[in-house]
């Protein structure tokens, strides 16, 4: 008998051994592994893919000044509306959300009347003689306005001094991303005539066989600097400096690394994404009086898209916008050269590598990331700016393993839900789970107690 | 020797197949409630039903970690008790033999084992529900009201495993009311009345402690404005065959030749049988297991039938050996329970039916857990169902939406979350990914087809899909069954 029972336990054990082997094989995935052309390109760094992305239009203190640990807005200011009047009123900033905003000037000029000489005290005086301005330049946004860029910010890197590398506007600006250089030195203006003197990035890149493509959204390939476009269009050779090139629109092999923005989309899920990607906007470029909730999407779109391909463990994307847009931004530049730098502008880093949550505080133009590209990918500086410009390393940890991609979410300081009282769901069920056994102790126990009681009384 | 099988047909390949959507949900709780980090926000502890089960669940899950199987072990281990249960209400009610068939038939019923292999509150509402009838039964016999008040508390254990089991009140209260031969005092039944209230009492008392009061009210609305999910044709094509059509009619064959030596154990089996079935065959929403506690007393009438065979048996001229018949007819009896249960757990034809409470669903796991091992942490997905879309947040860990949960209050279970404008979240870039999958498709074939249109609409790009091999007129065919895509504005 004992026997039998002990061959029993021995069958059942076996069974349920099995079934247990059975059913905790699982199936293994792996990640989809990084095949692309970049991924085998040497490169000094972990970072196979550089992204940077250049967006429109707003000062440091426009969208971070009140990001907590960054040098914002300092406490206290207050812009006089007449610099030289020393009794005026003066505006402090101010949430602008809610109010109509414009197309504030970003011009050198304008830059050159808010800089004031050092003072930095003329950002509305800047705008005394337009219509519709008023004190705006004072306006910020924070984030209820941006969560998106907040949400970043704290995830990934934020740089607080990310000077535009020329004090000027966009063409300048746009050319120093490409060139390390103005383009046009006499004046912050394209050339009819093209710019294929100015050597770019991608001349480097091309020479060194590293691989790279200029995406721009909503790309219309018939206008280049032979033909400038009108209107919105008009902003595509701005944006896109390689369109000025005669080199870059001739030679086939150029020519097809300048594509739609969809390409870079397909190139992300191809596992084709270049070694440098350069992207611009068209629609959603924040510019004012564009809706910079759109630009937040835009940005969110592409990081998306990064984060959920293979590129993603070696990958790094940095944006940053071309001028600070005629807004405030307390942040005196320094003098470089007769051209910059300009005011502040953000600039975001995510990357598996970036830093996580962190204020980087080292001083950096639109060549930094030049530089970055150039140490990289191992090829020679453009021009004086780029070869003596900060990188942008300080902003990894290439120490730690690359960092799984977390979508940044688009609300901010979503509250938690409150956690649970599980003591009084494990208390009361515990205690209902006792009552029966309880009962059915008494049913056992109970008679023989009044047994024992009975006998105790007759004795 | 009956467990053997019964252990086996509950552990074999247990966890060969994902979860499905109830499983899901509910191993979920249990994880939210031993305070896991990943499975937290996305299985709130107070969603639907009470919380015996989970709770349970949720303590294994504290010191061994989250695991499918550890909850369908678990599920296994109520099923075997009450497999157990099953020989104790026979040899009380009638023999040893009576209980020994009758654990049999319970250990290989197709309904109990496919129920007790899944992380379902059903198994355990039937292993209490089981174990009240026990009692019960033991209260008929002795008429000792301590009984009664145990049957009371584990009645109240019924209902903390799943609400629904307040149904067998209906049969208790017919049986003690038209049991001649029962007598119940008054003042017993309070107090048996007591015990019971008092024990229900802890699903809404730790609801409303833990602030989750409207949770259950929604529920509770909800539940009783739910459209019709299935025909009244429903119970009657799918629980014979799920018992075993042989012992359904031994159970029949049983109660009507043996009319004449009924006596209270048969009414006591009978009104446990009746009251669930009267009220879910009236009632509108039906589902693959409700009538699971119903399981036990089938078994038993079934093995009382097979049991009261005669020793000698004579049709016409021939004269047949009666043990060798009831040896003959339990073995035909268990043999096709357990071939049945063997197809329905095999996993080539596990889950293949996606009729909820049947098993797992082909690919789910294996989709989720690839979602989790490659898409970014924090995107969110729209499926086409609620089903699908607790399988990829349980396996996944990515918040899921569902296309066809309706934005009208009165038309959706109160815990999920409609998406009002898919396109503006599409748009807005709220949601990343697209998950179709055939199951749900199948079910409802308009909101498949809208999710297919925001598919094309926003650059829909499939980056996986999960297929199973379907038998074809041209042999074995990969059918996709589940398909994530990537969409973007």
């Amino acid at each position: 008998m004992r026997r039998r029972s002990r061959l029993l336990r021995g069958w059942t054990a076996l069974v349920l051994l099995v079934a247990l082997q059975i059913g905790l094989a699982e199936s293994a995935h792996a990640s989809p592994a990084d095949t692309s052309a970049a991924a085998r390109t040497k490169t000094a760094t972990p970072i196979k893919h550089f992204v940077t992305l250049m967006q429109e239009n707003h000062s440091f203190d426009n969208y971070f000044g009140t990001y907590p640990g960054a040098d914002g807005i300092p406490q206290g200011t207050c812009m006089p509306v007449e610099p030289y009047d020393k009794d005026g009123r003066c505006v402090e900033p101010f949430r602008v959300t809610g109010r109509p905003v414009v197309d504030l000037g970003h011009t050198g000029n304008i830059h050159k009347a808010q800089y004031a000489g050092g003072r930095m005290n003329g950002f509305i005086s800047a705008f005394a003689g337009q219509r519709g301005v008023g004190d705006l330049a004072m306006g910020y946004y924070d984030d209820r306005d941006i969560p998106f860029y907040w949400n970043v910010a704290d995830d990934y890197v934020l740089f607080d001094r990310a000077f535009t590398s020329a004090a000027g506007g966009s063409i300048w600006n746009h050319f120093y991303w490409v060139t390390g250089s103005p383009g046009n030195r006499k004046e912050d203006a394209l050339l009819t005539k093209g710019f294929d003197h100015v050597p770019t990035i991608f001349d480097r890149l091309q020479a060194a066989g590293v691989d790279w493509k200029f995406y721009i959204q909503n790309y219309d390939p018939s206008v280049n600097f032979r033909n400038p476009g009108s209107g919105d269009k008009a902003s595509q050779i701005v944006w896109a400096p390689v369109l000025n090139y005669e080199r870059f629109l001739d030679d086939p092999e150029l020519r097809s690394r300048i594509v739609p923005l969809d390409q870079y989309f397909t190139d992300l899920r191809n596992n084709q994404l270049p070694a440098v990607s350069y992207i611009v906007p068209s629609g959603a470029s924040e510019h004012p009086p564009g809706s910079i909730q759109a630009g937040s999407r835009f940005v969110r779109g592409l990081t998306n898209a990064l984060m959920a391909s293979s590129a993603w463990d070696s990958s790094a994307f940095m944006w940053t916008y071309d001028d600070w847009g005629g807004w405030y931004d307390h942040v005196k530049p320094p003098e470089v050269d007769k051209y910059g730098y300009g005011f502040r502008a953000p600039a975001l880093l995510v990357s598996p590598y970036a830093k996580k949550g962190e204020v980087n505080h080292t001083t950096i133009d639109f060549t930094s990331q030049l530089k970055f590209i150039e140490n990289n990918w191992d090829v020679e500086p453009l021009a004086k700016r780029d070869a003596a410009a900060n990188d942008i390393s300080s902003a990894f940890d290439f120490a730690a393993p690359p960092r799984e991609p977390i979508v940044p979410s688009e609300q901010r300081h979503v509250p938690a839900p409150p956690a649970p009282a599980t003591w009084i769901v494990y208390t009361l069920y515990g205690l209902a789970l006792a009552a029966p056994v309880l009962i059915m102790g008494f049913s056992r126990l109970g008679p023989r107690l009044r047994q024992q009681a009975l006998a105790r009384g007759r004795s | 020797m009956v467990a053997i099988p019964g252990v086996f047909l509950r552990v074999w390949h247990i966890d060969s197949l994902g979860v499905n959507s109830d499983e899901a949900v509910y191993a979920g709780q249990a994880a939210s409630l031993a305070g896991d980090p990943e499975l937290s926000p996305f299985f709130p502890i107070f969603r639907a039903h009470p919380l015996l089960f989970q709770g349970m669940l949720s303590v294994v899950y504290h010191f061994g970690g989250v695991s499918t199987l550890a909850g369908r072990l678990m599920s296994a281990a109520f099923g075997l008790g009450t497999v157990v249960l099953l020989y104790f209400i026979g040899r009380l009610l009638y023999d040893r033999r009576v209980g020994f068939v009758a654990a049999l038939i319970g250990s290989v019923m197709p309904y109990l084992v496919v129920v007790n292999r899944q992380i379902l509150l059903d198994g355990p509402m039937t292993f209490f529900a089981t174990l009240a009838l026990y009692l019960m039964a033991r209260f008929a016999q002795s008429l000792q009201p301590v009984w009664l008040y145990a049957a009371s508390g584990v009645l109240g254990l019924t209902f903390l495993a799943k609400e629904t089991s307040i149904l067998l009140l209906g049969g208790v209260y017919a049986f003690l009311a038209l049991t001649r031969t029962i007598t119940v005092r008054l003042r017993h039944l309070v107090i048996a009345s007591a015990i019971y209230l008092a024990i229900i009492l802890v699903y809404p008392v730790t609801v409303a402690l833990s602030g989750a009061s409207s949770t259950g009210r929604n529920f509770l609305v909800w539940q009783l404005l739910r459209r019709a999910n299935h025909s009244w044709l429903f119970y009657p094509s799918v629980v014979p065959v799920a018992i075993g059509i042989p012992v359904v009619l031994a159970a029949i064959a049983g109660l009507w030749f043996l009319r004449k030596r009924s006596a209270w154990q048969e009414k006591l089996l009978i009104w446990w049988i009746l009251g669930p079935v009267i009220f879910f065959e009236i009632w509108a929403v039906k589902g693959y297991q409700y009538l699971l506690p119903i399981a036990a007393p089938v078994a038993v009438l079934a093995a009382r039938a097979l049991c009261a065979i005669p020793r000698r048996v004579s049709i016409r001229r021939w004269r047949l050996s009666g043990t060798a018949l009831f040896l003959a007819a339990t073995t035909v009896t268990v043999s096709w329970l357990l071939l049945t249960s063997v197809v329905k757990i095999m996993p080539a034809t596990a889950g293949t039916a996606f009729l909820a409470g049947t098993g797992g669903v082909p690919g789910g796991r294996e989709a989720g857990q690839w979602i989790d091992a490659n898409l970014p942490k924090d995107s969110q997905m729209l499926a086409l169902g609620p089903s699908m879309a607790n399988i990829i947040q349980f396996y996944g860990h990515r918040k899921t939406y569902a296309l066809s949960v309706s934005p009208n209050p009165l038309h959706r279970n109160p815990v999920y979350e409609p998406v009002n404008n898919p396109d503006l979240a599409i748009r807005h870039n709220n949601l990343q990914y697209i998950v179709w999958d055939s199951f749900s498709a199948e079910r409802s074939p308009f909101f498949s087809e809208n999710l297919m249109k925001y598919t094309k609409r926003y650059h829909g790009e499939v980056v996986h899909s999960e297929s199973v091999l379907v038998d074809t007129p041209v042999g074995k065919v990969e059918k996709p069954v589940i398909v994530i895509y990537q969409v973007r504005p």
